[in-house]
This record gives C-alpha cells, structure tokens and sequence, in this order.
C-alpha cells in the first residue's frame, strides 16, 4: 500500500465505527448528501445488471 | 466529523489490472458496510409511519443497534449481506416512486444477526408462503396462517408464535449435517477447501430479493441437485485454486452468495451479477468445472468493478452506444466498461488454464479463447477512450487495464488457435455491421447512381451511419455456431462435420470445409444472381474473402460491409458484389 498522500477520497462516508442509533444525528451533515446523491444516481440509472451473460452451450445441442 | 472511505493507489491500480488482493476486496467490502448503512439512514427516515412493517422496520433497526454494541463483528455480518443491499434498494426505489415497501424484511435481517450471535430479542415478523425468512441463515415453517408472528430469542432459545421453540444454534445454514428441527430449512452451505485455502458460500434459492437476475432463481433443488452443486463449486473452486490463485484468494473475500438460475432452456448457460447485491453471483448450471471457474472469474470482475464503481466515479453520464466484441446488442458505455474488465479476467483465466488442459481440444479451447479475447480487449479500451465519458479516474483505470491486456496478449498462441478465433470474432463483428449500422438513403443514393454511370468513387465520401437495434434481419446462426464450435467444442465440431449433414446452405457447406475459393464464388453468385437482399451471404462472402491471401478488399469487407449492402441494394442486385467492392476500396 502506498502513503496517505496517495489515496483517492471516495464518494462513500465511513460510517462503520459510527453507531446506528446516532446516525440520525447526523442527518444535515456530507451523511445527507451522500445519500442524497446516491439517490439521484439510483434515480436515474434503475439497478440493471451490472452483467448479464448468456451463451449457448456447444456441446450439448444438435444443430438441426 | 464523517471522514470517506479512502482507497489507496496500490489498490486502484491492482484492481484497473483485473486483479486486486484479499486487502483490496476487503476495502472495497468496508465501503458496502457504509454504503449499507447510508441506505439504512435514508429508509429510516421513511419509516415513521404506525403501520405494521414500519414498527418493525424501527424494531429492526434498534435490534441491529444493540448487536453493534454487543458484537460489532455480527453487524458488519447482516450489513454485509447480499440480501440486505437488495432489499435496500429496492426498498428505496419504491419509496421514490412512492409504491409500497416490505419494511418489515428488514426485522428478518436484524433478527438473523441477533439468533446467529445469541442477542435476545422481541419482534414482529412478516410471514411469506408460511415461513419466517432469515436471511443469511435460512427459513422456518409457522403453522399459523398469520402475516405477522412473534419471534423471541432469549440468547438461547428462539421461539416463533406458540408453537416453535428450539435452540437459536440449530436455526443455522445447511452444511449437509443433520439435527436441525424439521420445520427449518437451512440456507445450503458450501464450504469449499483446496490446497489450504477455504471458500465459504451460500447457495441461496429462497430469498425474493436475490431473485433479480431477469432469470428465475431455482427453488425447490432436490437433495440430489444440491449434492451436485456442492461437488460442482468445489471442483471449480480446485481449479480457482490449483490455477487462478489471484482471482481465487480475494474470492474468499469477495463473493458469499451464489445464487442458482434456470434458464429457458437447458442448452443456454446464464450468469449475472448486480450491483444491488455485492458478494453474490447469479449463475444456471455449467457443464463442467472448468466453465464454472472460467464464469466465476467473469462475475467475480463485475462485482469488483460495481464495488469500485460506488466509490470512485469511472464515468460521466451520456455518451453513444457503441460495438462490444461480446455482445450482439450495442452497448452503453458503462456496459462496455464492464465488459472490458470481465473479458481482461477471462483472459487471465484463459491464460492460465492454457497450460493446465492436458487434452488436444482442451488446450485449443483455452488458446482459442486466450488470443479472441485479448484481441478484442485493446480495441475496445481505444473505443471506451474516444466516447469522452471517462473520469479523469476512468482514464486512468481503463489505460491500467489496456496495459495489463497489451501485456498479457503478447503471448506467443499457436497459429491454428488465433486463426480459429479471429473467424468468429470476424463473424460476430460482420453479423453486428449488418445488423446495427444503418446508412444515410440519399447518400447511399448517390453513390448508387455514381457506380450506375460508371464514375470513379467519390474522393473522401463518408457516407453518413449511425446504431439502430435492427437494421437488418440476419440468420446465420447455424454458422456462426459452427465457427464457435471449432474451439468450444471441438469433437462436437468434426462429428457434425463428419458427418455430412449439416443444416447449411452450399456457400455456407464450402466456407466450414474452407473451400474458400468455391466459397467466394458461390456466395458472389447468390448475391448477383438473386434479386433479394442476402445479408448472410454478405457475411459468408467477407469471411471467405478473409481465408485467402491478403487483399485490399478484405479491409473494405471488414469495415463498410453496411455500405456496400445497401448500396448494392440500391442497385437492385444483381451485380457482382466483388466488382462493388473494388469500387468501394
């Protein structure tokens, strides 16, 4: 791993060490805004499938 | 202060390579925990109704408090669930749109964290088709035939309503071990060991919010079905292990779930991934082990990348859909991202297996797959490059992988294999012109009428073209197929060619059989002689053209094939489509 220097700043907050029944208090904070950004970014893209891949198995079939 | 999830450099560049160790996964596991909770904060602020499912949501989410207080480990357990993310979402989309939620799952999760670790606990929970799902674990048969339940656990014994009691122990996923009470249904539980390095995954066929892979989830697998994917994972997971170690290691960390499919039909092969639910992948039944390690290696990229991708922005929106090497449709540039980086760990993975296979066809295969993959990747990273819709991040990540790629293809692969590859990649990039790319009438007019009055080609015409979903109807499938077959299933291949039976035109009988120059003439007659379109044989005709020696119309076969048909088609048919394309070039 390189020096802090060199880490990129994510769009998630780290809220692991944050209990859950104090998050609320949080509420106007960059907490807000971040989901209020993932919202917009759910909003407008949907959840499609990051994949989806479908093949026809060769072995199988008969070609006729 | 909220501080953000950082991510070191070393990592970036690790995963923009396709790789990315335990560590890496792990960081990008910890962003899912937040990302979890982010959406947890944003439901609970919809949840202040008095209807039932939001009393339990608000039940839920103090449980989950009190087992972070008590056990932080089992709360990064239920936030890391796959079902939890896909719950969720859906959860917060349907708020959005203002449909109803199912509030009340999110009692089921906290209390599957709570009975796992022993956190006593009251609460209502939903009942669906009779059971009391707890995600992550498993379900429990009630006999009342209520929605709601009660659901205690003391810290040592669980009770459902008044007619379940049983040690919180027994309600675990199914390890194939016998002793839990009959009415639960332990969630399979696959534990996968090879060369010391252990797997531990669920194989997950009941929860609704793991049933969003377009394909149905398989439910109801007999014992002898689950026995078979058990052996199954864990033969792949000996090839993961003994040949892919960089992708098998942070699998371990990665990937919980598996989530079983039915396909339409028993000859496709189906897997899927979303980036609602990171850790599981989506896959129907593979025909060997090889196939499953080789598509848990292509899922594995996707769920590294929609993990990456919730971090650091890659792209920006918009942009124009474009050619996959992969895929018959064209794609959205997000979609070609995510191609790009499963096909470069399909191309590790081939890499590799190459030289594990022992048997002829074996071997071809993994060449064959190794020198058509990485000969597409490059060209798609130039293509990801131009749209104009990377990041400054996307920029750098996409220049890592087309390195890593470059690196990787510059491999010595046998001549039989890279020849074998680049006629389907050829056929499928042929197939995708005539099917997608449609040319502006009036100009295509024109140069009609130039050809007509024996005029030289216009010096630096560019006829207008753009992407529709069906320009034109193909059906060369049978072809295709058999192009296909050559290397994913060779002995399948020279038993059909063997045979002599094969459902194929003549033109299409003499190309197989690599009569190229028959085949050149008989695709040149049906396309001269014939008054209707003929866009297979324009395909057909392109790839005869390129089993002979080099020319300069192969260049203009392979790109302005679109052009050159409808041009022809312009012309009414019925003339010789090579004099054409001698125009044309």
């Amino acid at each position: 791993m390189t020096s802090q220097q060199q880490d990129l700043k994510t769009l998630i907050p780290d809220l692991r060490n944050i209990p859950l029944d104090r998050l609320a208090e949080l509420g106007s904070s960059a907490l807000a805004q971040s989901i209020a950004l993932y919202r917009e970014r759910l909003r407008e893209n949907g959840i499609t499938l990051s994949s989806f891949q479908a093949r026809i198995l060769l072995t199988q079939p008969d070609p006729d | 202060m909220i501080t953000h999830h950082l991510l070191p450099e070393a990592a970036f560049n690790a995963l923009a390579e396709g790789g990315g160790d335990q560590a890496a996964i792990q960081l990008l596991h910890h962003a899912q925990l937040s990302k979890h909770l982010m959406l947890l904060q944003a439901i609970a602020g919809a949840s202040a109704g008095t209807d039932r499912g939001s009393a339990a949501f608000r039940a839920g989410f103090e449980l989950l408090a009190r087992i972070q207080a008590t056990d932080p480990g089992a709360g990064a357990w239920l936030l890391g669930l796959p079902h939890l993310g896909g719950w969720a979402h859906d959860c917060l989309i349907r708020l959005d749109q203002g449909s109803p939620t199912d509030l009340g799952y999110f009692a089921c999760l906290a209390a599957a964290a709570a009975i796992r670790v022993g956190v006593p606990f009251e609460l209502d929970v939903p009942v669906r088709h009779g059971r009391i799902r707890l995600p992550g674990l498993g379900s429990l048969l009630v006999a009342a035939p209520s929605a709601w339940t009660g659901l205690c656990c003391d810290g040592e014994q669980v009770t459902a309503g008044d007619h379940f009691a049983a040690d919180r122990r027994l309600l675990a996923p199914d390890d194939g071990l016998a002793g839990a009470p009959q009415e639960w249904s332990g969630t399979p539980a696959i534990r996968a060991v090879a060369d010391g390095l252990a797997w531990n995954v669920l194989l997950e066929t009941g929860d609704s919010y793991l049933d969003r892979y377009t394909l149905p989830i398989s439910t109801g697998l007999s014992p002898a079905e689950l026995q078979r994917w058990r052996n199954h994972l864990r033969s792949a997971w000996d090839v993961l292990v003994r040949y892919h170690r960089w992708a098998a290691e942070p699998m371990v960390a990665g990937i919980s779930v598996i989530v079983p499919l039915t396909p339409h039909s028993d000859t496709d092969l189906v897997s899927a991934t979303t980036p609602a639910a990171f850790g599981a992948i989506a896959t129907s039944w593979p025909p060997d082990q090889v196939t499953l390690a080789e598509t848990l290696v292509h899922e594995f990229q996707h769920v590294k990348l929609c993990g990456l991708l919730d971090m650091v922005p890659l792209l920006e929106s918009g942009g124009e859909k474009v050619y996959a090497p992969w895929r018959q449709d064209p794609r959205p540039v997000g979609g070609l991202l995510q191609g790009v980086y499963a096909h470069l760990g399909i191309m590790r993975f081939w890499l590799a297996q190459q030289h594990a296979e022992t048997g002829q066809d074996d071997v071809l295969r993994a060449q064959a797959s190794l020198a058509r993959w990485g000969a597409a990747i490059g060209p798609a990273v130039r293509t990801l490059q131009e749209t104009g819709c990377l990041t400054q991040a996307g920029l750098r990540f996409v220049r890592l992988l087309g390195a890593r790629a470059g690196d990787e293809a510059s491999g010595a692969v046998p001549d039989e294999a890279r020849e074998i590859a680049g006629e389907a990649a050829l056929d499928h990039w042929l197939t995708w012109q005539i099917r997608h790319v449609a040319t502006d009438a009036a100009e295509v007019a024109d140069l009609a009428d130039a050809y007509r009055r024996g005029e030289r080609f216009p010096a630096g015409a560019q006829p207008r073209t753009w992407l529709q979903e069906e320009t034109r109807k193909v059906d060369s499938a049978m072809r295709t197929r058999l192009l296909n077959m050559r290397y994913l299933a060779a002995a399948r291949y020279r038993e059909l060619c063997a045979d002599g039976a094969l459902p194929l035109s003549e033109p299409d009988r003499l190309l197989i059989a690599r009569r190229s120059g028959e085949a050149v003439r008989a695709y040149r007659a049906l396309i001269a002689d014939c008054a209707d379109p003929q866009p297979d044989a324009w395909i057909g005709l392109a790839l005869a053209l390129h089993q002979l020696p080099a020319s300069p119309l192969q260049a203009t076969f392979a790109t302005r094939l679109a052009l050159l048909f409808d041009v022809h088609l312009c012309l009414g048919g019925r003339v010789d489509p090579l004099d054409l394309a001698g125009w044309l070039t």
